[in-house]
């Protein structure tokens, strides 16, 4: 009954419980509803403490297998062709929750317009989930190293979100509260966001992953300047994976205002995202080699945006 | 409708390579349990359980998805196809062929859901360069071939089209 | 010039391509019994812990649920597939001993229920502190893992060959480099699984199994049972790689519940399982000295290592041998000192991974090489031809090479990657580097002692001779070894492969054979199927000389037709003769057996390693370096292998892509880890990465024939499973060094390791 010198002390434990402490890759039972309206659906999520809504699942259902997650009962989207749309409202682009990665990528709208998000779809997951994870899923689950909040947050988008008082929307950035977390309240649902009419004269996203497919960003750059001329007039810098929710490089947006471009100058914006990102370690990489990816990832997503010149 | 332990079962069409079925699931049904425990197309394989390998790739509605991470109410009234329907009758369809020739095939296990992308590829761009083949597999993981050539023999396919 | 045949030498379509591509072949986890359970086994949540209670009766009460077991319910005889060893248990009775440990089983209706009935299994555990660092394990006063190893000693291995002291007292130039691997897992796409069918008092198990032969022969020790009523049957395999070599709690378990319900129970890990049951590689802790003289030539070496072997032996005991013992083949070093512990932890156990044991100390070897070359200012090519092995030398641990074309390798390697214009001239961030390996063609003992031949096949030919059917215990777990085998088979027989049938991998239906691993089959069981394929065609051309009225020695059969040999004019149909002979003489059978000759020295130990013969490869690889982020972009591999005959082309270039495929994950990609109380962090695919197909460099695969075939294998064949993954992890470190001036010591080769020794080069250089 002896325990070794070295070593925490014996302990006495009872497991068995609900699982605590195992890990079954298994799928729990759960009510399941198909409303066919986004009223229906909120009325719905309101009476059904502890439901979530089911889009694609590609998140969702990891969860749920994990044992992170066991909701009494999913209510399904898969009526609701209105979060399908890509649409043109006025003042900008509508891009409903449902639309999946691969839609955004082959959207026409999207390629013409806003082509960096598209190109940061291009950068996730793999074709399978492509197909099936959502915008709307991407955004809710809040994930820190999701890599469709940087892009749009730096488009100036807007969540549009409807609850039992009915619609409102407020600036992307304000969507994400924690890891894992958002603004939305029980009975509410992101219906969509909307990406409105802009000066932006260059963007894009760049992800840094530990492989090329398949890969969570380790760092996730998106950025959208205004050029005039050689100076920038102003820049949306937004780091994903470096905080527990995406954030807005202001200091290094900051750095850049109303100054003659060169790559010196897009170099001291890296450095100044870098000082103001705050990563954690964790087994994809230290915070000191996150933060100096996002210097590099910083100027190169500048240079990369001035020069190529479109949104 | 529910059983006699009070769980409830849901009644599901679809219409897998080419043939319907009406079954009563669960809602923790997936895809992939429909599939080969209830149909006995046992082609589509489980290997992670959490969409990262794609030995469970179906196509719905033409588009490769994860059929581990499909529930079975989710996929009512959809089209499925798996590698057991890319035959026609006894004719193999030219990537199956394609993937005999070029000794792409080791273990096989990989194998019905890296046809099934290849197809979905072939039918969306029937020219695909290299590099997008390699998109268009890399949700496939295979452990033996180091995909040499696998993509060998979808370019080859592509070629005899 | 190697020998034109009319069937091997040929890349044919595998026998069961078809099968395979259209969904039709069954693994075992697709296979379904009537009556059949679904089983699970329920596992340890802590890293060591004692048992203090397990209540089961919740679980039993659940509706479904059929049999619920604990040790109480099976036998307790310790087992392991390392006879020296015998360390583990079906379920653990006092103690656990890593995070994944067996401690009930639960058999049910269906899968939901089995998961709801582990969870409600209540056990009380006293946690015990537990021992997760290699290098402090053997430590005073560490915890003890298993009572009759003290220290955590798992192996203890001393050797020394000529006089190493001495060596390096005469040596011009002596260095020691030392190097970490890391455990990295087979992770075989599908799943292990295992189907029970326990009936009048006779076993059959369907396992994902690399070995029906070694399963059967341990269930049956097991359970007390005759291996006559042991009935061991392996369907299609979705990949092995060491990892599917020994008997799991899925068989041992899954029997036991099929006695108890009379019913078939299939058994299955998820990949989490997979992960926590293990058996992957070793890490490695590894210190090289070596000696050389002025002209670069190696005098003596020392490797000094310690393996993390986890909390049981698996196949480690052979693994810390080859870990050493392999070293010596491909340089003609005489003095040679080989230490070794491995040591207990409470981790997943570790086992034989593709290379077993060779691959880390290789990395090792050849990047302190490299470093030696740059010592003496030579190029490591040059280094590596001068200290080649030659063929037909015996190395200092007693392995008796005969066919050996490394220097070859080395030329052909040099000239087609365009060494000599690339070093050094390569523009910044882009490198190039060399590494050689070498490995058996077989282990020339089997894993347990024993006098049977290690490989047996028969061949009938049917009554019509219209076909023929090769039985053999030899185990296709996707290298092709049913396609290959019949390839022999046919021309051995002088029939062809087309209308060849097999049946493999069944302990009732086809003779022994001791399964796939350590790269034996196209050699051993080859040799079996060669001679069985003689004998049908002795048989045969006796049969038609008497038909024709001539002489058996004026005749021979070739492609299914006997002719003349002095005109070479067809006389008769194979199937002719073959139906002559049955109408006769009854079946046309023949058949075969091979057992390697007595090889390797007397000290202890030197059974590891010895081997009929040796491949030997060198392998080449261009990186690129992404200076601000330490990406490492593998542009091309040049792999150049001396693995004998070519019995299909098609499938060995297969074999040579996907072993450098694994040995490429695991060079930058591949490391399982654990937090600090021994669970695995990243037991997933997404965690875990295996490189995809937007990450694969270019592969150019060449070969070197040696201008006399291999006397010691069939036609003059080789191994090519293993080889490819040996050099790779040095030729990746060596190129980075050559593109950075970095040396990274440990393994993977991160993209965060490169900008780390990145940064601190360039801060060693700011200060200076």
């Amino acid at each position: 009954m002896a325990s070794g010198r070295r070593g925490s002390p014996a302990r006495r434990r009872r497991v068995g419980v609900k699982g605590r402490g195992f890990l079954f890759l298994y799928l729990p039972d759960f009510a399941y509803h198909v409303p066919g309206t986004p009223e229906e659906v909120v009325a719905l999520l309101a009476r059904s403490p502890g439901a979530r809504v089911i889009a694609g699942g590609t998140d969702l259902l990891v969860k749920m297998k994990q044992g992170l997650v066991a909701p009494p009962a999913l209510v399904s989207l898969k009526r609701l062709d209105g979060l399908k749309r890509i649409a043109p409202e006025p003042g900008g682009l509508f891009i409903g929750a449902r639309v999946t990665l691969n839609e955004l990528i082959n959207s026409d709208l999207i390629r013409g317009k806003y082509a960096s998000i598209a190109g940061a779809a291009a950068q996730m997951a793999n074709n399978q989930v492509r197909h099936t994870g959502t915008l709307g899923g991407n955004l809710a689950n809040a994930v820190p190293s999701a890599d469709l909040p940087p892009i749009l947050i730096a488009l100036g988008a807007r969540a549009v979100v409807l609850g039992p008082d009915g619609e409102r929307r407020f600036p992307l950035e304000e969507l994400f509260t924690g890891p894992g977390r958002t603004r939305l309240a029980e009975g509410e649902i992101l219906t969509g966001v909307t990406v409105p009419e802009q000066e932006t004269t260059g963007s894009t996203y760049l992800k840094f992953g530990l492989r090329r497919s398949g890969a969570l960003a380790v760092v996730g750059v998106a950025v959208a300047v205004t050029m005039e001329g050689p100076v920038v007039r102003q820049a949306r810098i937004v780091l994903g994976a470096v905080a527990p929710v995406p954030m807005r490089a202001r200091a290094a947006e900051e750095t850049v205002r109303g100054r003659e471009f060169d790559r010196s100058l897009a170099e001291e914006a890296g450095v100044a995202a870098a000082a103001e990102s705050r990563p954690i370690s964790d087994i994809r990489g230290s915070a000191e080699y996150r933060r100096d990816l996002v210097r590099v990832f910083t100027r190169r997503a500048l240079e990369r945006a001035v020069r190529d010149g479109h949104v | 409708m529910e059983d006699r332990q009070g769980r409830s079962r849901h009644l599901v069409t679809l219409v897998v390579n080419g043939d319907e079925y009406t079954l009563a699931v669960k809602a923790n049904t997936l895809l992939v349990n429909v599939l080969r425990d209830m149909l006995d197309l046992t082609g589509t394989k489980r290997g992670c359980e959490l969409g990262d390998c794609g030995s469970c790739t179906v196509l719905l509605d033409g588009r490769p998805v994860n059929s581990c991470l499909v529930l079975a109410v989710e996929a009512d009234g959809h089209e499925v196809t798996t590698i057991e329907g890319v035959a026609q009758n006894d004719r193999l369809d030219r990537i199956q062929e394609a993937f005999i020739e070029n000794a792409a095939i080791q273990c096989g296990y990989c194998t019905p859901g890296m046809i099934l992308s290849a197809k979905a590829l072939l039918t969306r761009n029937p020219h695909p360069t290299e590099a997008e083949v390699r998109q268009a597999i890399a949700g496939n993981l295979c452990r033996c071939t180091g995909y040499v050539n696998i993509v060998k023999a979808v370019l080859a396919a592509a070629e005899n089209s | 010039m190697p020998e034109e045949f009319d069937v091997i030498g040929r890349a044919k379509p595998k026998i069961d391509g078809r099968a395979k591509a259209t969904g039709q072949a069954r693994y075992c986890g697709d296979l379904k019994f009537p009556n059949m359970l679904v089983g699970k086994i329920l596992t340890s949540p802590y890293a060591h812990a004692r048992i203090l209670s397990i209540d089961t009766s919740e679980a039993e009460k659940l509706p479904g649920v059929k049999a619920v077991i604990t040790h109480r319910d099976v036998p307790d005889l310790k087992y392991g597939i390392s006879p020296a060893r015998w360390d583990e248990n079906i379920f653990c009775i006092d103690k656990v001993r890593f995070v994944g440990d067996k401690v009930a089983a639960v058999a049910a209706v269906d899968e939901e229920t089995v998961y709801q009935a582990l969870k409600l299994i209540r056990v009380e555990y006293e946690e015990l502190p537990a021992v997760l660092d290699p290098l402090t394990s053997m430590d005073e006063g560490m915890p003890q893992i298993h009572e009759q190893f003290p220290r955590n000693i798992n192996t203890e291995i001393h050797q020394h060959f000529g006089d190493v002291e001495k060596a390096f007292a005469e040596a011009y130039h002596v260095r020691t480099d030392r190097f970490v691997g890391q455990r990295t897992y087979q992770s075989p796409i599908e799943p292990h699984s295992a189907i029970a069918i326990w009936a009048d008092g006779k076993l059959t198990v369907y396992s994902s199994t690399q070995s029906p032969h070694y399963f059967q022969y341990y269930l049956a020790r097991e359970f007390g049972l005759p291996m006559g009523d042991v009935r061991v049957i392996k369907p299609f395999v979705g990949g092995g790689f060491g990892g599917k070599l020994e008997p799991t709690g899925l068989e041992f378990a899954g029997a036991v519940l099929s006695r108890l319900t009379g019913r078939p129970v299939k058994m299955f890990y998820d990949r989490h399982e997979m992960f926590a049951h293990n058996r992957g590689r070793h890490r490695q802790y590894m210190e090289i000295t070596s000696g050389v003289d002025k002209d670069g030539r190696i005098l003596g070496v020392h490797a000094n290592f310690i393996m993390d072997g986890g909390a049981y032996t698996s196949l480690g005991v052979a693994s810390a041998y080859y870990a050493g013992a392999m070293l010596p083949l491909t340089y003609g070093f005489e003095n040679f000192k080989f230490d070794m512990y491995r040591v207990y932890t409470n981790l997943p156990a570790c086992g034989a991974q593709r290379g077993h044991g060779a691959p880390q100390p290789r990395y090792a070897l050849e990047c302190h090489l490299d470093m030696v070359a740059g010592d003496l200012g030579m190029d490591p090519i040059e280094l590596r031809l001068r200290n080649a092995r030659r063929p037909d030398t015996v190395t200092p641990n007693d392995f008796q090479v005969n066919s050996c074309e490394l220097t070859a390798c080395l030329e052909k390697a040099r000239e087609l990657s365009r060494w000599d214009e690339k070093k050094g001239h390569l523009p910044p961030g882009r490198g190039i580097g060399v590494a050689v390996g070498s490995f058996v063609s077989g282990a020339g003992y089997p894993i347990y002692r024993t006098d049977l031949p290690h490989a047996a096949a028969v061949i009938r030919v049917n009554e019509d001779g219209t076909s023929a059917t090769l039985y053999t215990g030899a185990v296709d777990i996707g290298q092709g070894s049913d396609t290959v085998l019949c390839q022999m088979a046919a021309q051995a027989m002088g029939f062809t492969y087309e209308n060849m049938k097999i049946v493999s991998a069944d302990t009732e239906t086809a003779p022994h054979d001791f399964g796939a691993y350590a790269s034996r089959q196209t050699l051993m069981s080859g040799w079996a199927v060669k001679r069985a394929g003689e004998e049908v065609k002795a048989q045969l051309l006796d049969m038609a000389a008497a038909m024709l009225g001539v002489a058996a020695d004026t005749l021979d059969c070739r492609m299914g037709v006997v002719f003349d040999r002095a005109t070479g004019e067809g006389k008769l149909d194979f199937a002719q003769a073959a139906r002559a002979f049955f109408v006769k003489h009854g079946p046309l059978v023949g058949k075969g057996s091979y057992a390697p000759p007595k090889l390797g020295g007397t000290f202890k130990g030197a059974a590891v390693g010895t081997s009929p013969a040796y491949s030997f490869a060198t392998q080449v690889s261009e990186v690129e370096i992404d200076a601000e982020t330490g990406e490492i972009k593998v542009a091309e591999v040049w792999d150049v292998h001396d693995c004998g005959t070519v019995i299909n082309p098609a499938l060995l270039s297969a074999q040579v892509h996907g072993a450098l495929y694994m040995g490429m994950g695991e060079s930058v990609w591949e490391q399982v880890v654990f937090d600090d109380k021994g669970r695995i962090l990243n037991g997933n695919l997404g965690e875990y990465r295996l490189p995809t197909a937007l990450d694969m460099p270019k592969i150019t695969s060449a070969l070197v024939h040696s201008e006399v075939p291999e006397p010691a294998g069939p036609w003059g064949v080789k191994e090519v499973g293993e080889g490819a993954t040996i050099p790779t992890m040095g030729c990746y470190a060596n190129a980075i060094y050559d593109a950075m001036g970095i040396r990274l010591d440990s393994l993977p080769l991160s993209y965060e390791k490169v900008w780390r020794a990145l940064k601190e080069k360039r801060e060693a250089a700011s200060v200076n």
